[in-house]
């Protein structure tokens, strides 16, 4: 089909009223047909259409033809004319509405950055805003593997780079790795740093990954066709990358922070329990039964994720309470049993000066409370105790129950589950003791063993 | 026959939208331009589009206008209007609520959410 039609182009008005005017002012029969030598339209033909025909014609395209006398000729200059103006104009049209594209592209990639969105759908999304407004065949992205310091697929449509695969980047994606700069290459083969693939591409463009100083990767798209590559082109990809590199490092940052926050609430929770080594790794077990419970309970991600935590962190409060009376032998005294309850109030007071820990206070302070009303530190009652200490009452009751302590042996897990049914409703939410009798307890309890870095033997 | 209108002052944004929208007039639908909100409203009275594309910053009458006197005071509601606004006018959104308009759309716009709503709205 020509890149103008001239039936579309007659149908602009102010083409219309010149053409009008022009065979008015001509007085002579004419008519225009196109390519097909359809009739588009004609002036003062009888019948039979007038004999001399010119052509009209773009580029050595012919659109279609003007009969008439020899003055025809002068309609058929015109709507030649006519059919390059347009063509101009939607050549440059086309380009427009490309840039706008990209522009729509940068402002919505802009405006959607995930603040701590996993590395793989960073890429992801990449690769979708890439197809929007390159052409090209294959994708992949490197990404550093910072501890084998090797480039590794971490994305790619492309047979010649298995995703996973580990990559010592040769030809122009070593010369972009090492100059850090951007490159395009057209029919590829007559490069001299190009080297043999298993699928052959015609034209590619490399660039890095880089957030400020720092090289992340590559992302690397190629065209088997024979398709040229622009300058626009590169700068798009690096405008694109660059956006996506400094994504990723964000979500490496942010995942670095959260693991070394983990880390800390984890070692404050083993050094305390450290000072009371018979409980051998009674925070674990806890943290893992009540996990289990929540997820019976079907809690979302992130209120698990805050179970978890309150969990690791129930006894912290024990670090307040003096030696002589946590590692007491034998019965507590009505002052050392105050002293012991005191840990649920440390626990809150240490919690406050951690504004990520705030929301867990609750589970923490509250994981003495009673169903009933008769528990402490506040003898709530029901729904007013907060549900992730609902659930660590009923985990660490029946772990206290079940481990061995110095004054006492441990139940064996059937009278444990016994006294569970039995205080269900006084001493525990019976929906959560419900919910604790449909976890595999075995699994969590051994789910905590291989977890522990001091792990008691089994007794 | 569907019709869609699309008003702006400005001739460029006018060409924008039917480059992006002619690939529709293969499946039959017609397009229609006006530059100014008086024209808009003439032919929305005399062809009653499906679609109208309306900038919203036009000299003498706005969108706003346009989109007010289709929707209520003629009771065209079953027009689809879509007001189109400059980035940042984010707060003109209430008054195009409040005009009845059924979408808005922040320019630039990506040409290929316009083409698919227009699809989508004309159902072809």
């Amino acid at each position: 089909m020509p890149p103008v039609l001239l039936s579309k182009l007659l149908k602009k008005r102010q083409l219309a009223a010149l053409v009008a005017d022009l065979a008015a002012a001509l007085a002579c029969p004419l008519a225009i047909l196109d390519a097909e030598e359809n009739l588009l339209q004609s002036f003062a033909v009888s019948d039979a259409l007038p004999l001399k025909r010119f052509t009209v014609s773009l580029q050595g395209t012919q659109l279609g033809w003007v009969c008439g006398d020899d003055k025809a000729r002068v309609l058929a200059a015109i709507l030649g004319y006519h059919a390059e103006l347009e063509l101009e104009r939607r050549e440059l049209g086309a380009e427009t509405l490309h840039k706008y594209k990209e522009i729509a592209l940068l402002y919505s990639m802009a405006e959607h950055v995930p603040s701590c969105a996993e590395t793989e759908e960073i890429i992801e999304r990449l690769i979708e805003s890439l197809h929007q407004v390159i052409t090209f065949d294959t994708v992949t992205v490197l990404l550093f593997d910072h501890e084998n310091e090797i480039l590794k697929v971490s994305a790619s449509d492309d047979e010649n780079f298995p995703v996973g695969s580990k990559i010592m980047p040769t030809g122009i994606m070593e010369t972009v790795w090492h100059s850090g700069k951007g490159e395009l290459v057209n029919d590829l083969p007559q490069d001299p740093r190009f080297t043999e693939l298993k699928t052959p591409a015609y034209s590619l463009i490399c660039t890095p990954l880089r957030s400020k100083e720092t090289m992340t990767g590559l992302i690397r798209i190629s065209s088997r066709q024979t398709l040229d590559y622009t300058a626009e082109d590169l700068k798009l990809l690096t405008t694109l990358s660059t956006q996506a590199a400094v994504q990723v490092e964000n979500a490496t940052l942010y995942r670095q922070l959260k693991d070394s926050f983990y880390t800390m609430v984890y070692t404050l929770a083993e050094t305390i329990e450290m000072r009371d080594p018979y409980t051998g790794n009674h925070t674990k077990r806890v943290t893992e039964y009540s996990l289990a419970i929540g997820r019976v309970l079907k809690l979302s991600e992130y209120q698990l994720n805050r179970l978890e935590l309150s969990a690791v962190l129930h006894d912290v409060g024990k670090i307040g309470v003096p030696d002589t009376v946590l590692l007491k032998q034998g019965p507590l005294d009505d002052d050392e049993f105050h002293q012991i309850k005191q840990h649920t109030r440390y626990g809150e007071e240490i919690l406050h000066r951690i504004p990520q820990l705030y929301d867990i206070i609750p589970g923490v302070k509250s994981h003495h409370e009673r169903f009933d009303g008769r528990g402490y530190p506040e003898g709530l009652q029901g729904d007013e105790i907060d549900i992730k200490a609902r659930i660590i009452a009923v985990a660490d009751t029946f772990d206290a129950m079940t481990t061995d302590r110095p004054y006492r042996r441990g139940f064996p897990f059937e009278e444990a589950y016994e006294e569970l049914r039995k205080n269900a409703g006084t001493q525990f939410d019976p929906a959560i003791v419900d919910a604790f009798f449909e976890i595999d307890v075995m699994e969590a309890y051994f789910a905590a063993r291989t977890k522990s870095d001091y792990a008691t033997v089994l007794k | 026959m569907s019709k869609i209108l699309i008003v702006d002052d400005e001739p460029h944004i006018r060409y924008l939208l039917e480059l992006t929208l002619e690939e529709l007039e293969d499946d039959g639908a017609e397009l229609l331009f006006a530059e100014n909100g008086a024209i808009a409203l003439e032919i929305i009275r005399a062809e009653q589009p499906q679609l109208v594309l309306l900038d919203v910053m036009m000299p003498e009458m706005d969108g706003f206008t346009v989109c007010d006197t289709v929707k209520n005071e003629l009771a065209m509601k079953d027009i689809y209007i879509v007001l189109l606004t400059a980035k940042g006018q984010e707060l003109d959104r209430n008054k195009g609520e409040a005009a009845g308009a059924d979408l808005y759309m922040t320019k630039p716009f990506n040409p290929d959410d316009v083409l698919e709503l227009a699809r989508k709205i004309l159902n072809i």
